[in-house]
């Protein structure tokens, strides 16, 4: 379930990270700690995000390097945030991995190979991805349920849309499954999803 | 077609939008109908905010200990104090001097310039810096704009963390000083045309309120490289070059020989 102190440990160490910015010294020592602590609770669970979305683990620990110092610089940004913390967290993780994506794709043409690979033995096979409700905030908990009734290949397309933001037609590339299908499995998941997601509304 | 009289239509649409699957027109059509309607702008944020909890149900993974130690060393690199000069007649002196020192590389030809870069850039940029280098000092209009963007392309260098120009009674630029604190690296390039004599050497110091203090005697050669650790250099003013007997002054006095070149030393601010 929800952990609602987990929350507020993470928002107060945010905002310990935050305070950084008024240049003291002192104040810098405390921000790298809260920052440190902050790593040790998060990166496990960013890290499975970067993983998922770059598919490579020596550049899911880049994309974490990034996503930290990223998070250091624009910590007081979350205040005016409404997202739980490891929402707006994974957000700027996915963004990273994003970026990291799109360099790397404008630096080599081969890039999609290796992409290609990862997926198909990932997603397109029949075990599906676990989610994972551990410090998951209360909306991911009814994200979670929902997501949960659907088969377990159209979560993983619906996940994968969104983490790797791709479209239809990259979705059925590198799934390696004919349009149609990729079509109507994202519309039915987000049919279903929209009657379930209304209940938690 | 009034899509807020088709609630069903869209809010589908506002789904598809969040996730990121409805592309090209039909994406640019929903934009448009979502700055109109709040109705269709709120279906379209709420979704998004769904979405992003995506990334709460990834399964976790451990990564490797480096990542930290990674952020760490980033951390550190960025904690140098930073000094904002504030003294107004030290920065109009810096540029002056640098003024004048983009002349001199100039009278030198781009090749100073060029070596300049070749010189003081320790991180792997050599190539590119010298070309940006040498096209700022091609274009020689606005000599105020180009000095602003000199020493912007100097605080850019990431380990280069001070920088003075040492100019003579003229206000002729003649030495380049940079301080690269990580490598405790001093890096000293003569642009002027300055040359002491066989039974001379020049000497670098500190200037301190409690004293000037050596930095170190200077080779003969256009590039030169002194070792100094960065409690030698951070809050020091000014940098002074002395003309000393061949070997430099004797240890524990101060110059003993005319001043040549002085000027401010400025943290970059990174």
């Amino acid at each position: 379930m929800p952990s609602e102190p987990q929350d507020l440990l993470l928002i107060s160490l945010l905002s310990r990270v935050a305070a950084r910015a008024d240049g003291a010294a002192s104040h810098s020592a405390s921000s790298e700690r809260a920052l440190r602590e902050l790593y040790d609770l998060t990166s496990s669970k960013l890290y499975g995000v970067a993983l998922r979305v770059v598919g490579n683990r020596d550049w899911a620990e880049d994309v974490l390097q990034e996503a930290y110092l990223n998070i250091w610089r624009i910590a007081g940004d979350y205040k005016v945030a409404l997202s739980p913390p490891m929402a707006w967290m994974g957000v700027i993780v996915r963004s990273r991995a994003l970026d990291f994506l799109r360099r790397r794709t404008s630096q080599q043409a081969d890039a999609g190979v290796e992409l290609d690979a990862y997926i198909s033995e990932t997603v397109a096979s029949d075990a599906a991805n676990p989610m994972d409700t551990t410090q998951a905030s209360e909306q991911a908990w009814a994200l979670h349920e929902c997501l949960r009734k659907l088969e377990a290949k159209q979560r993983d397309v619906l996940s994968l849309a969104y983490l790797r933001d791709l479209s239809h037609g990259e979705l059925a590339t590198q799934l390696k499954l004919p349009l149609g299908t990729v079509k109507t499995w994202i519309r039915r998941g987000i049919e279903q999803l929209r009657g379930c997601m209304a209940r938690f509304a | 077609m009034n899509l807020t009289n088709n609630l069903a239509l869209m809010d589908q649409l506002a789904a598809s939008y969040a996730l990121g699957t409805l592309r090209g027109g039909a994406r640019r059509r929903f934009e448009t109908l979502a700055r109109q309607s709040p109705t269709v702008r709120a279906a379209a944020l709420l979704w998004q905010e769904r979405f992003t909890s995506i990334t709460e149900l990834q399964a976790a993974d451990v990564p490797s200990p480096n990542v930290w130690k990674r952020i760490e060393n980033a951390l550190a690199a960025q904690r140098q104090p930073v000094a904002v000069p504030t003294d107004n007649g030290l920065l109009t002196q810096l540029r002056r001097s640098l003024s004048r020192w983009r002349g001199a590389a100039l009278a030198g030809g781009l090749a100073t310039a060029a070596a300049v870069v070749v010189g003081v850039n320790l991180n792997g940029q050599v190539s590119n810096q010298s070309v940006q280098l040498a096209q700022a000092a091609q274009q020689a209009t606005q000599a105020s704009q180009q000095n602003t963007q000199l020493v912007a392309q100097l605080a850019a260098i990431p380990q280069i963390q001070y920088v003075a120009v040492l100019a003579d009674d003229k206000a002729d630029a003649s030495v380049l000083v940079t301080f690269d604190p990580k490598n405790q690296r001093l890096t000293l390039k003569r642009v002027g045309s300055f040359q002491e004599g066989a039974d001379h050497s020049l000497q670098l110091w500190a200037l301190k309120s409690g004293g000037p203090q050596s930095l170190g005697v200077l080779g003969g050669d256009p590039v030169i490289r002194l070792t100094a650790a960065e409690g030698q250099v951070r809050e020091v003013p000014a940098l002074a070059i002395s003309l000393e007997p061949k070997g430099g002054a004797p240890t524990g006095s101060g110059p003993t020989g005319p001043v040549l070149f002085k000027g401010a030393l400025l943290q970059t601010t990174l």
